[in-house]
């Protein structure tokens, strides 16, 4: 395996990282890295945190069904115009 | 109802899954429940009058949010987009990243916070931000997806998410300190 990489390179690859965007290979080298240093891998879990809690607050908000039935309403619409 | 795509797949099978994310973005760009009502409404409309220009097997969810976010710029918007502030990190981000990962390791914080503070948090952001933002870590697009939705270089939208993340952590940080939720530590 190539050179272990240090915590500037693991800083700059952790949002892609955690994004899952990097190369199966660039994220070994990250784990890797995490597993070792403990600021890096509390910098991970805080950002990992982050992410959840945004993702999690995403879900709660849905289409309406109201406006879910005008859409479809109003597409009925325009089928039957065209 | 509608005409199949030239693959067979109606429109309804490839955009009416879309309806809850189409809502979500367009409630984050328009901040206004009827104005983002009327937004998905025209976006879906807009979509089945151009549903032969849809490819298909590309990706639907950024092809109509395409059509949101310039029909939101057409129609919508009346202010030009506010210029971003290039301050906005004069706080010295790097400063307050190490004193909320010092105080609060695992970022425990971020769930005690009621969902309308965050919410007004995201609204807050300068839109370049905040679409980058809202497409990448609430509706899980890719950085690719996010580029071509909007129409900017992948670099771009990496620079603006990262941004993005380190603004909304700070007002959130703050906001939890002054709840209590969280003690600060420094150095």
């Amino acid at each position: 395996m190539a050179e272990p990489i240090d915590c500037r390179e693991a800083k700059a690859r952790l949002d892609d990282y955690l994004k899952r965007e990097l190369t199966a290979e660039l994220a070994i080298e990250v784990r890797v890295h995490l597993e070792r240093c403990r600021s890096c891998f509390d910098q991970s879990r805080f950002e990992e945190s982050f992410l959840r809690m945004l993702e999690l607050r995403a879900k709660q908000e849905v289409c309406p069904g109201p406006l879910r039935e005008r859409i479809l309403r109003a597409l009925r619409r325009e089928a039957d115009q065209g | 109802m509608a005409e199949p795509s030239a693959a067979g797949r109606s429109f309804d099978d490839e955009a009416l899954p879309h309806l809850d994310a189409l809502y979500r973005v367009a409630l984050r760009l328009t901040m206004d429940p009827s104005q983002a009502e009327d937004l998905v409404q025209d976006t879906m409309l807009k979509a089945y009058r151009s549903w032969r220009q849809y490819r298909p097997g590309t990706n639907a969810k950024g092809w109509l949010l395409t059509i949101l976010r310039n029909t939101f710029i057409n129609d919508y918007r009346r202010r030009k987009l506010e210029p971003i502030a290039m301050d906005l990190e004069a706080a010295e981000p790097h400063a307050i990243t190490r004193e909320m990962a010092k105080s609060d390791p695992e970022g425990a914080f971020f769930s005690q916070i009621v969902d309308e503070k965050v919410l007004e948090a995201i609204d807050a952001l300068p839109t370049e931000f905040r679409e980058v933002l809202v497409l990448s870590d609430m509706e899980g697009m890719s950085y690719a997806d996010i580029a071509e939705t909007l129409q900017v270089p992948v670099g771009t939208v990496k620079s603006r998410l990262f941004r993005a993340r380190r603004q909304l952590q700070g007002v959130l940080y703050a906001h939890a300190v002054e709840m209590g939720y969280i003690r600060p530590r420094k150095g």
